[in-house]
């Protein structure tokens, strides 16, 4: 049986809490590792799916597969630079507050601490792909418990973060928001200024909903909800940084996206794209958590200060908090059909938990939007998504931008639609779905559709016809 | 009591946005044995991306997949890409892999051209060898043609391209355009059994049957649709990060519950047969979508089984639970 009591955990995870306040992890012996080479089959063993032509259908085996297998690829921790030193960032201590004062003398002090780094040292000290609202290092105020505050380079990852409990950081806590729809009400505190916590929104409008409402023969509304969750990517974020003699940087990075990153990097770092030399190295998992930076700058700017190469790796804990995670959307849904079971109207509101920046927000709530309806002829739709900040974690890319969330909505609708008409799931689907040249919710004409044909094909491949619930 | 219980999902989900640039370049070289690398500047996330555009790019030289070399992210020497990023890889780096590696086989052609007394546009490349169309016995190797052309006639084979999926603007009042070049579709069923006294829920088996257009290489697309369901289950029975006042509470894995694979149900996965013609070789892509239908697929199975309508994920054992207490205090 799966592991699903929730309740459990909570009570467990609330007494960890209490104990590792500091977020610095667990400290763990200094273990020298041994000398102790392994002897790797050095031949690749002949492979008939990559020897054969055509190349395209063939069930090729991966180069990059047995490398993995053999413990021979390069992941960033496995890469290791003569004098290279080792970088922490401190996190918030609260969800929202003011920044007072950020003290890092007495980590400066600390032997094997090479240099300390703190937000108002970035040359530009923000980023994000569409709104660039998020800080780097934090400036004057803290958004949410994942922002950093301060970093440390020094000679041993465990100093580095020893070190972090020696900076002394006065806060003025403010008031936090962790509800999205409070965030939404009009005199909320507003998180990023302004005169609303809504920094995007999109709306799909086709044919004249409300008419069509009222001309069905039932309408169900029925309110959905998604909650955050987190990519756990096995390798989390990882980057090296080494700035050399010619003021050139180069960068070794999980990123997923080298070109862009670049950009980032030369704006934050207020550097020339040909000053800077990106990296991807192998990821360990990205799932779209790793589609902008993180700690490279910092990283960048610690080389700068210590002229040596300086290596960070994210805990488990800093994946968590820090880097992105799913939009939990709350999602209301009508829908008006008629005795046959074709729908003929369908009004969707998305409310996204924006957390507490922008980052892929631009493309979660457009795809959601887009695919909101569902891959159903439907002529008459209106969609309204607005996106939130909280004061929560930063929400961002994840696999699929919206669409699990919107799809989990739309089809236990689908099923509560043919219980009201009394037809099968299948038949349902089938009467509404898609077909070659059908007119999407945007109006845009589809082509090389299979939705029924995925439909048809399952059903047979599962029995669907003749299942027997026993 | 254990019950019984299936639901099916389907979905649809965009490949190649265009609501903004979207670009891929990339690089083809052909070296002078016939084998070829290419340069691109894409990352390889563990989806197999690498595989499958040194696939294209044999494809596109009548060559096989380990006769190209891959050469992959970095900025000092790849081109640029948006990224691994959005199902996109194979679909708009795979198309400027298509082109580039036929810029680098039209060198091929015009130097063999007068190797085998033709014309270029008379040629093809498949098998390693450059042959004559209908006339196969007339050929030469792509290794021998690329050392002449290299060699001696001082024209080696190299081949860049773009690609970037037409932008378009949308209607700002309707949204209404083509947001997206594309769309692949696909359909999950759910075989689960609930435990009507404690909620838990199992999933036994799940059949997934997904459209990306051409399978590039089958195999890396099943492979997707696994690991995609795996998180599918996860969003729908398990995973939420819980808040305490702003603090997470369980960033860890002791206490954000993942499936492992004790947990995964029996997959029984295949494809549809599809063709799409604006994707290379009919392909579109495979990533995000394997993810999407799965958590529906699981509740409207639970609904099946027990009667009750889950509207909130995750789909605990306290919440499928509750549920059912309250649809028996209601009955």
């Amino acid at each position: 049986m799966m592991a699903t009591r929730t309740t459990d955990v909570q009570t467990d995870a609330e007494e960890l809490v209490k104990a590792r306040e500091s977020q610095a992890p667990a400290k763990q012996p200094l273990v020298k590792p041994v000398d102790d080479p392994v002897i790797y089959p050095l031949e690749l063993p002949e492979s008939e799916t990559r020897l054969t032509t055509p190349a395209v259908g063939q069930r090729a085996t991966r180069p990059d597969g047995r490398l993995h297998g053999l413990g021979q690829t390069q992941y960033i921790d496995d890469i290791t630079f003569p004098h290279m030193v080792h970088a922490k960032v401190l996190r918030s201590a609260h969800p929202h507050a003011r920044i007072l004062n950020v003290d890092t003398s007495a980590a400066e002090a600390m032997p094997g601490v090479l240099a300390t780094l703190t937000g108002k040292e970035i040359p530009t000290n923000s980023f994000g792909p569409t709104l660039q609202d998020q800080p780097v290092l934090a400036g004057e105020i803290v958004r949410h418990r994942g922002d950093g505050v301060a970093a440390v380079a020094a000679v041993t990852e465990q100093i580095a973060a020893d070190a972090l409990e020696k900076i002394k950081v006065e806060y003025e806590p403010l008031e936090a928001i962790f509800d999205p729809l409070v965030a939404l009400e009009e005199d909320s505190l507003k998180i990023h200024g302004g005169d609303t916590n809504v920094y995007a929104s999109k709306v799909i409008k086709k044919g004249d909903v409300e008419t069509a409402l009222a001309a069905s023969d039932h309408v169900i509304h029925q309110q959905y909800q998604t909650q955050m969750v987190e990519h756990v990517p096995l390798e989390p974020h990882a980057s090296i940084a080494s700035w050399d003699g010619n003021g050139r940087v180069s960068i070794w990075s999980s990123l997923g996206r080298i070109t862009l990153g670049r950009e980032d990097l030369a704006r934050t770092l207020n550097l020339p794209q040909a000053k800077i030399r990106l990296i991807g190295t192998i990821v360990g998992g990205n799932f779209g958590g790793k589609n902008e930076i993180t700690n490279e700058p910092i990283l960048a700017m610690l080389s700068r200060k210590t002229g040596r190469p300086v290596k960070s790796v994210f805990t488990r804990g800093d994946e968590f908090v820090s880097s992105t995670i799913r939009h939990p959307f709350t999602m209301d849904y009508t829908s008006g059909f008629m005795n046959d079971g074709t729908i003929i109207a369908r009004k969707i509101r998305l409310i996204l938990d924006g957390g507490a920046y922008c980052s892929w927000t631009g493309t979660t709530i457009g795809k959601g939007s887009i695919l909101a309806p569902g891959p159903y002829n439907i002529d008459n739709i209106l969609v309204e998504a607005y996106a939130v900040y909280t004061n929560k974690t930063t929400t961002g890319a994840m696999r699929g931008f919206g669409a699990p969330q919107v799809c989990f909505a739309y089809e236990s609708q689908m099923d509560d639609i043919a219980r009201t008409v009394g037809m099968d799931p299948l038949e349902i689907r089938l009467k509404n779905a898609f077909n070659e040249g059908s007119s999407s919710p945007t109006n845009q004409s589809l082509h090389s559709v299979a939705v029924k044909e995925s439909l048809t094909q399952a059903s047979e491949r599962f029995d669907w016809k003749g299942w027997q619930n026993d | 009591m254990i019950k019984r219980g299936r639901g099916m999902a389907c979905m649809w989900y965009p490949i190649g946005f265009t609501v903004a640039a979207n670009a891929s370049a990339a690089t083809v070289k052909v070296n002078t044995d016939g084998t070829a690398t290419l340069l691109t500047g894409t990352v390889e996330t563990g989806q197999g991306a690498l595989t499958v555009l040194g696939q294209i790019a044999a494809e596109a030289l009548g060559v096989a997949t380990d006769d190209v070399h891959v050469v992959s992210a970095d900025t000092d020497a790849t081109p640029m890409d948006t990224g691994a990023i959005a199902s996109r890889t194979t679909y708009v780096t795979g198309n400027a892999v298509k082109l580039a590696a036929e810029k680098a086989r039209e060198i091929l052609f015009e130097s063999a051209a007068p190797m085998l007394k033709v014309r270029a546009d008379q040629l093809e490349a498949r098998d390693r060898r450059i042959q004559v169309l209908g006339f196969p016995s007339k050929s030469v190797t792509i290794g021998e043609a690329a050392h002449y052309s290299e060699n001696v006639l001082g024209n080696p084979s190299i081949g860049s391209a773009s690609y970037n999926p037409p932008t378009v603007e949308m209607d700002p009042e309707t949204g209404a355009g083509k947001p997206f070049n594309t769309y692949v579709y696909a359909t999950q069923i759910a075989d689960v059994e609930v435990d009507d006294e404690t909620g838990e829920v199992e999933v036994k088996k799940i059949v997934a049957v997904h459209d990306c257009g051409t399978p590039i290489n089958p195999m890396l697309v099943e492979g997707q649709i696994q690991g995609g369901i795996s998180m599918g289950v996860g969003f729908a029975l398990q995973e939420e990060i819980l808040f305490k006042d702003g603090v997470q509470v369980n960033p860890n894995l002791t206490n954000y519950i993942m499936p492992t694979s004790l947990d995964m149900p029996e997959l029984e996965v295949e494809l549809v047969d599809n063709y799409d013609p604006t994707g290379p070789f009919g392909a579109k892509g495979a990533g995000e979508p394997t993810a999407v239908p799965t958590a529906a697929a699981i509740t409207n199975a639970i609904y099946d089984a027990v009667g009750v309508r889950i509207t909130s994920l995750p789909a605990t054992a306290e919440r499928v639970l509750t549920a059912i207490e309250e649809k028996r205090a209601i009955s």
